[in-house]
């Protein structure tokens, strides 16, 4: 239990707090409350606390996110992104975790050695190799299209680690009853042991899909045009247009940052469980 | 299952990953550090020359590379103390709040969610010369600066507002390490009518010096990998003052083809990530047995500490070892 003067401190401390976290806050509050505004409106009000204030509701409350919407390609950015980060997700857990079972439960010549690269991989910074990266894609004649975005992404180091560290820890017998049983490895990988790790999977799942959503440069330098962008990149391709409002702007940056939020707060458990077992290279 | 088969069925479990690790991250690996020693230029792939060092000694003379490490650097500077020191302190501000310490994690670590594009797009709003920080400067009196269209101020101004974006991140981690601290040592050091600071100096920072050493070297790395948000609100500019290292290279290599020399930087920025990672390895192992010796206060501390959590600190570094 608090004695009084501790719950007097307490209180005092919390007080600050909330006016600290607000004033922490105050970018994000400003974009939510003026994307619902028209520009003179936004000019209007900057000089008076109303800055930081939603307008009256009224018929045009939700005009910015209208304009956004069915006005520009908006939406089709948003189904990019989430098919590229499906289709990422998918052959990402095939491929990584197939390799992450081989380096935890299967012998074959060299693993120990793999496994020891794969960690080494994992310090290599992106940023090194993606001219080489974007040269291939170029060569191959895959720039603008969806293989030439996805095909370097698939395998990755800390989802095979992340992977490998779960398997290692399944018992033996399920494998042995399983064989006696007559199944192939392979349909014991997808109809037993994925099914037993759902955990990991989540959390791999979750980290691609954040990875593609977040995704900047890679993506800016495959899709230099057309309909295939992804959030991010059309998100600039929209402010960057002179027809675009500010309210416009805010309402887009705003409407980007939803799915995120949403993948953030069902899946907190996962994300922290990446965080700790990759030490928080992935976020 | 013999022998045979069984490192045969390793190997096809193995292959996809292995293949596709071949092609983007090998081959990609070794072409950079060949390239590196080359004029490969992929607008004219026929000529291409072996030109040995001369590249590494261009670079160092090329006054954009200079520019964009020095400005790199400034980066480094701001955003590595502002950031771990922010979110340590705000780490320990709702270790100690015990009401509404649901709302602090999510209200600080928001801004992390976003990313770095949306952010950006946004800041360049309220940095505009019109915008909402001009105003509540206004409000305080303080005139109207010029933010990210300025050369002296546009490279602070990015600095802040990559420190008010990732700090949350950290604060979580620290928050993770600060409640995983023992309480009995803190117990102990009431009884001794320790102060707040030698509470803080001798019991939490030791304490949590894995988790410190883990933040300063991300946070540095991460700083030194600055890009989109340069590239989205300047351009690199005005007049380069907020261009890096990354930034360089993709321009090189993405926009001017020249592969070569892009690639003699990427070898280089690797270089610098991975001396990095030593040096701040190096300095807090140092640090740590220089201290130890004038402190009896705080091998008394320790001594008690070790009485309690001898046993899950061998765990820890166990754990840590293995990763």
């Amino acid at each position: 239990m608090l004695t009084k003067a501790e719950k007097r401190k307490q209180i005092v401390l919390t007080a600050l707090m909330i006016f600290a976290s607000l004033f922490f806050l105050f970018p994000v509050i400003w974009m939510i409350c003026n994307s619902f505004k028209t520009d003179a409106a936004i000019t209007a009000d900057m000089n008076s606390i109303r800055a930081f204030l939603p307008p009256a509701f009224t018929q045009d409350f939700f005009k910015n996110y209208i304009d956004i919407l069915f006005g520009t390609k908006f939406m089709q950015y948003m189904g990019n992104t989430l098919l590229y980060a499906a289709i990422l997700i998918v052959l990402g857990i095939i491929v990584n975790g197939l390799a992450g079972y081989a380096l935890a439960k299967l012998k074959f010549p060299g693993r120990d050695k793999w496994m020891l690269v794969i960690m080494m991989l994992m310090i290599v910074p992106m940023e090194t190799i993606i001219t080489i990266h974007f040269l291939f894609i170029a060569k191959m004649g895959l720039l603008n299209t969806i293989v030439g975005y996805v095909l370097p992404g698939i395998v990755n180091p800390f989802n095979i680690y992340l992977f490998r560290q779960t398997f290692i820890s399944l018992p033996d017998d399920i494998y042995e009853a399983a064989q006696l049983d007559h199944c192939s490895p392979m349909r014991y990988f997808f109809t037993m042991v994925l099914p037993m790790c759902k955990s990991v999977v989540a959390t791999v799942a979750v980290f691609t899909f954040l990875g593609v959503w977040n995704d900047y440069l890679w993506p800016s330098l495959v899709f230099t045009s057309g309909d295939l962008l992804t959030a991010q990149i059309g998100l600039n391709a929209i402010t960057a247009n002179d027809n675009t409002t500010m309210g416009m702007t805010l309402a887009v940056i705003t409407m980007v940052t939803i799915p995120v939020i949403i993948i953030y707060s069902f899946f907190s458990k996962q994300i922290v469980e990446g965080v700790v077992s990759t030490g928080g290279k992935e976020g | 299952m013999t022998k045979k088969s069984q490192s045969l069925l390793g190997m096809s479990f193995f292959g996809p990953a292995l293949v596709l690790l071949c092609i983007f991250l090998f081959l990609p690996m070794i072409l950079t550090l060949v390239f590196s020693f080359t004029d490969f230029f992929a607008l004219n792939p026929n000529l291409i020359h072996f030109t040995g060092l001369s590249n590494y000694f261009e670079v160092f003379q090329d006054e954009d590379f200079v520019m964009a490490f020095l400005n790199t650097v400034k980066f480094v500077l701001i955003i590595v103390p502002c950031q771990c020191l922010g979110a340590l302190g705000l780490a320990m501000l709702i270790n100690k709040v015990t009401y509404c310490k649901k709302y602090f994690k999510v209200a600080f670590f928001i801004p992390v969610v976003m990313s770095l594009a949306v952010v950006s797009n946004l800041w360049i709003q309220i940095y505009s010369p019109e915008g909402i920080m001009n105003a509540i400067l206004g409000f305080f009196g303080i005139e109207a600066q010029p933010f990210i269209n300025s050369a002296s101020q546009a490279l602070p101004s990015i600095a802040f507002m990559s420190v008010w974006q990732g700090m949350g991140y950290q604060m979580i981690i620290f928050l993770g390490a600060l409640q995983g601290i023992n309480p009995a040592l803190y117990e102990a050091a009431d009884l001794d009518h320790a102060s707040a600071w030698r509470k803080f100096i001798d019991i939490t920072l030791p304490e949590i010096k894995p988790i410190c050493i883990f933040v300063l070297i991300t946070v540095t790395i991460g700083a030194f990998r600055m890009l989109v948000q340069p590239m989205v609100m300047t351009g690199g500019g005005p007049s380069h003052s907020t261009y890096t290292v990354v930034y360089d290279i993709y321009e090189t290599g993405t926009v001017n083809w020249e592969i070569g020399m892009a690639s003699t930087l990427a070898i280089v920025f690797a270089f610098f990530v991975m001396i990095l990672t030593v040096i701040q390895n190096v300095v807090t192992r140092d640090k740590d047995e220089f201290n130890d010796k004038p402190r009896h206060n705080k091998r008394r501390m320790k001594s008690i500490g070790r009485m309690f959590v001898k046993d899950t600190e061998a765990e820890y570094v166990d754990q840590s070892r293995e990763a």
